[in-house]
């Protein structure tokens, strides 16, 4: 996949600037922010949901009870395993679902299913998009165009602006029903992007993408984010959510159990660990391992050819890598490799999802002796830089 | 108004494009030639010919490819809808209406596009008993149970998730209604009943009163076939 990201940056600029990307010539139409409804000053929170339940036919609850807010301008991704209930929140916030409880606001206004003038500034990324099969990129794209409001001449700019910049004009006359999973993810980029909007929401947009088209697409989000966008990912890839989100949301059986900024998740991830990477006398290092620290301060586990070391003592990780360093050198291995910590991120969402779990009872209880579930603490909800929700 | 038109218009070339489409043409309009040649050649009665020829030919054919068509019209693009369609600034309501006037457009268009010159041949070179009037009359009340069909398919289709099953439910319902109907004593209601008094009809020896009940029903449950599809499209869940 190749997916041209400054390409991309230029052709909107472009196309808000009213612009031909092709030519930067100046056209006499007007930017496309100024065409739509325009850029408003607008609520804090882009989205707001408020107790926000889905239960399937009365037998699966895919939302339990969401509480969730993403701020404006934020990139927020929304993480959990499979079936955690992400695209069931996607589609409550475009209005595909209605809620059985509880409320979503969003753009700060109630949404709907015949709220079409809300989702005008709205753009979708579903995961592995369906078109109809029997248009083509052109057509589908000038049909999108056309309903969200253009006119006809704007909509062409635009149309063939975004198809050069997700690299599908070779493909543009071809169609839609033989294309390949990237070319549709693509291709849904582009559709999502006509109406140059003000939420961006991208359910799975690695899906179906090989390693560098990934990359190009990470890339891609982080080119799009700012200039007055908000952007909301949903994805089970951490390391996409920690390369590009700036805030971060945690979802496990329908209910949030982590919500904000990804320097809180790295903080609350934070442990004194080391992984390292030896060769040589790899036995004798490890029978030193347990005196870098006070007794029984010290865990390390083996994995594959990396030794993780915990310290449970409450020294300063400095102070741990100097005593590791000097080990190294007294135990005579080479060391290979060393990290402080890549994947905290990952480790603390596996923690929340452990908590939770551990959790589940005693949640139960206070629901029952409480008459409702205390998903987000308010005086948490309401402190700038620490989480706004969450299990600990 | 403008999503609603492109709509139209999408489903419209959707259709153009379907090949059950263009079968359902070739086979109306092959046997129409057919039937033309005999009632030419061996003297048929002009309100006899028209009335095998829906009864033979028209009403089975249409009756299967509407049925499909219809009933597959929400449903058969489920995925399409939520993905591409509803997601962007379409309101339901112009997704469903836009789905209703598209399918009985096109099948009205269909119908009238073989029909009209049959009529015209078959009064033309077969023994002319008919009454323009009747025939006018005829022809009306077989486009009545045509849209009635379209409506009924397309607000199942709104309902069932699974095409299959609004399908069969078409065909089943229709086929069951009959039995029900004339077990009731109100086969005039019935497509059968319909169709087996349309020689009559094109006669001019029913009664207007007749013919208007019989529009009258087929156009009341149009209508709440039609309200029904969008009501309920408009609650669910995709």
């Amino acid at each position: 996949m190749k997916l041209a990201p400054a390409s991309l940056r230029r052709s909107l600029r472009a196309i808000r600037d009213g612009e031909s990307a092709n030519g930067g010539q100046a056209q006499a139409a007007p930017a496309v922010a100024a065409d739509a409804p325009g850029r408003r000053a607008g609520p804090a929170y882009v989205i707001e949901a408020r107790d926000l339940t889905k239960i399937y036919d009365k037998r699966y609850i895919a939302l339990n009870a969401l509480n969730m807010r993403v701020r404006k301008n934020a990139v927020y991704g929304l993480v959990g395993p499979n079936g955690a209930g992400k695209s069931t929140a996607f589609r409550l916030m475009l209005g595909l679902q209605r809620p059985t409880a509880g409320e979503i606001r969003v753009l700060g206004r109630p949404m709907r299913a015949e709220s079409a003038e809300l989702r005008r500034r709205i753009g979708f990324l579903p995961t592995a998009p369906a078109f109809p099969r029997h248009m083509t990129p052109i057509s589908y794209l000038e049909f999108v165009g056309r309903i969200v409001g253009l006119p006809s001449d704007r909509a062409k700019i635009r149309m063939t602006t975004l198809l050069q910049s997700v690299d599908l004009s070779d493909a543009a006359s071809q169609r839609i029903e033989g294309f390949s999973t990237g070319m549709a993810t693509r291709l849904g980029i582009a559709a999502a992007l006509m109406n140059d909007p003000e939420l961006l929401v991208l359910d799975e947009p690695t899906y179906g993408l090989d390693p560098p088209g990934r990359r190009q697409m990470i890339e891609l989000i982080r080119e799009l984010s700012g200039r007055d966008r908000t952007i909301i990912i949903a994805t089970h890839i951490l390391n996409d959510v920690e390369r590009v989100c700036t805030d971060v949301g945690v979802i496990a059986q329908g209910r949030l159990i982590y919500d904000g900024p990804m320097t809180e998740m790295r903080r609350l991830a934070r442990q004194n660990s080391i992984t390292v990477e030896i060769e040589g006398n790899v036995a004798s290092f490890e029978r030193q391992i347990s005196e870098l620290d006070e007794p029984g301060s010290v865990r390390w586990e083996r994995v594959g050819s990396e030794i993780r070391i915990t310290f449970l003592g409450i020294g300063a990780v400095t102070e741990y890598l100097k005593r590791l360093l000097e080990l190294v050198e007294g135990s005579g291995v080479e060391l290979l490799r060393l990290d402080t910590g890549s994947h905290e991120v990952e480790e603390a969402f596996l923690r929340r999802l452990e908590e939770d779990r551990s959790r589940g009872l005693l949640r139960a209880q206070d629901w029952t002796a409480g008459g409702g579930a205390r998903q987000a603490d308010p005086e948490e909800a309401t402190r700038e830089d620490g989480p706004r929700s969450g299990a600990a | 108004m403008q999503a609603y038109l492109y709509l139209l218009r999408l489903d419209m070339e959707q259709l153009a494009r379907s090949w059950l489409v263009r079968i359902w043409i070739l086979l109306l309009v092959g046997p129409a030639g057919f039937f033309v040649v005999v009632a030419a050649n061996q003297r048929e009665l002009a309100s006899e010919t028209l009335a095998a020829y829906v009864a033979a030919v028209l009403a089975p054919f249409s009756w299967l490819v509407v049925a499909v068509l219809s009933a597959g019209a929400v449903n058969g693009e489920a995925d399409v809808i939520a993905d591409s369609i509803l997601s962007r600034s379409v309101t339901r309501r112009a997704y469903i209406w836009s789905k209703f006037t598209a399918r009985v457009g096109v099948f009205l268009a269909v119908y009238a596009a073989v029909t009209v010159p049959l009529v015209y041949l078959v009064l033309r070179f077969a023994v002319n008993d008919a009454a323009i009037g009747g025939v006018v009359w005829g022809l009306l009340t077989v486009a009545s149970l045509l849209v009635f069909l379209a409506a009924f398919g397309i607000a199942l289709s709104a309902i069932f998730r699974n095409m299959l099953t609004s399908v069969l439910t078409v065909l089943v319902a229709t086929v069951a209604s009959g039995a029900v109907l004339q077990f009731l004593a109100v086969d005039w209601m019935s497509t059968t009943g319909v169709v087996s008094g349309l020689p009559e009809t094109f006669r001019g020896e029913s009664s207007v009163a007749e013919q208007l009940r019989v529009l009258a029903v087929f156009g009341v449950l149009s209508v709440i076939a039609t309200a029904a599809g969008m009501v309920w499209f408009r609650r669910k869940d995709l």
